[in-house]
């Protein structure tokens, strides 16, 4: 398995993923509207593909996208994390939850743990959300955030065409806005 | 298994587990327009990365992929060779690709005995398949100086979606082979 930390919020572990949490995954890319914004619905084996990628970047950098993981079922939620492939147009912090796990404020739980665990360790002094112009969930999720939207976007293959505006906000900004909340 | 160590050696190839070093080479085989004819086409960089990242991903989750083959002499990357069993693949594959300039020197098939070898030994693997596409005559010579034979015709899962002929042996043959060799 990944080595990687463990994080805890008020409801989530964040961990780096492990071979368990395909089956929730493949569920959720085979949901075509639940991943319409996060590059459509897959097959079984193509999700498996897709899937290893994420602990294949923590191997290969260092960090990737966590598995968030319900504290009190010890489901599999969904992903969030730092998450910067080859070509991307900056460091992103990103999620993309099972439909199952929508509606509840986990996206904005685990990215704000994700975006301290960005800024305190990878030295990034920016952070980017890549996200569908029509994918209005994930622009709330960006707001709540304290992300603004800096524009259209692109992204490099496989997923050059999409449409994508990025948001983002500086490592200054977060850390003003979380010592405000604090 | 400690995959930072594992290495295996044959007279003229180091077998190791694919590191973040090994891009730049990885990517420049997969933008091989004639060395990845057979093997579902060229990728972009971006998509390179992710496919190596995937490799690690593999490896870090199941225990096994295929690994890097360095070249002993110059220490250059030259391919990557060995187990290989994705979701929904027709079997427990040993497979091969070695970049362009150092074909014709008997590298594949040096390199996927000792992946054999290690499939059957460590692994415990029973059989071993080949995934050959129809047209590719240069993997069938290989196929056959590793013992292996045709059996049948099969289909491998997306994203290739792709008829293919199915080669191989059981770990019994092999070790007959390997023995009348001496």
């Amino acid at each position: 398995m990944p080595q990687g930390p463990v994080i805890e919020t008020e409801r989530l572990v964040l961990r780096p993923p492990q071979a368990a949490d395909f089956e929730r995954y493949a569920e959720l890319l085979a949901d075509e509207h639940a991943c319409r914004f996060i590059g459509g619905s897959a097959s079984r084996a193509a999700a498996w593909r897709k899937f290893l990628q994420m602990p294949g970047a923590w191997m290969v950098q260092g960090f990737a996208m966590f598995s968030v993981i319900d504290r009190a079922t010890g489901l599999w939620l969904g992903q969030s994390g730092p998450w910067r492939p080859e070509g991307w147009p900056g460091n992103e912090v990103g999620w993309s939850f099972h439909p199952q796990a929508w509606g509840r404020g986990y996206a904005t739980e685990a990215a704000t743990a994700a975006i301290d665990w960005a800024f305190a360790e990878l030295g990034w002094d920016h952070v980017i959300h890549c996200i569908d112009p029509e994918n209005l969930p994930s622009q709330r999720v960006a707001q709540r955030l304290g992300s603004r939207n800096q524009g259209p976007g692109r992204l490099p293959e496989p997923f050059a065409g999409a449409r994508i505006d990025i948001w983002g906000q500086s490592r200054a900004q977060w850390l003003a806005r979380r010592a405000a909340v604090a | 298994m400690d995959l930072e160590r594992l290495q295996l050696e044959t007279p003229r190839l180091l077998l190791r587990v694919p590191r973040r070093e090994d891009f730049e080479a990885w990517a420049a085989f997969v933008a091989d327009e004639e060395a990845t004819r057979h093997i579902g086409g060229v990728q972009p960089r971006p998509v390179a990365w992710r496919g190596l990242a995937a490799m690690l991903g593999c490896w870090h989750l199941q225990g096994h992929a295929m690994f890097s083959v360095i070249e002993k002499a110059s220490g250059q990357w030259i391919g990557r060779v060995g187990p290989w069993q994705p979701e929904g693949w027709p079997g427990p594959e040993v497979g091969w690709s070695i970049v362009r300039s150092h074909w014709g020197r008997g590298y594949a098939p040096e390199a996927a005995a000792a992946c054999m070898d290690w499939v059957f030994d460590v692994l415990g693997w029973e059989e071993v398949i080949h995934t050959i596409e129809p047209a590719n005559e240069r993997s069938k010579v290989v196929a056959t100086k590793l013992g292996s034979r045709y059996l049948r015709m099969g289909q491998l899962p997306p994203p290739l979606d792709a008829t293919a002929e199915i080669w191989g042996q059981t770990r019994d043959e092999w070790r007959a082979f390997r023995a009348a060799r001496g």
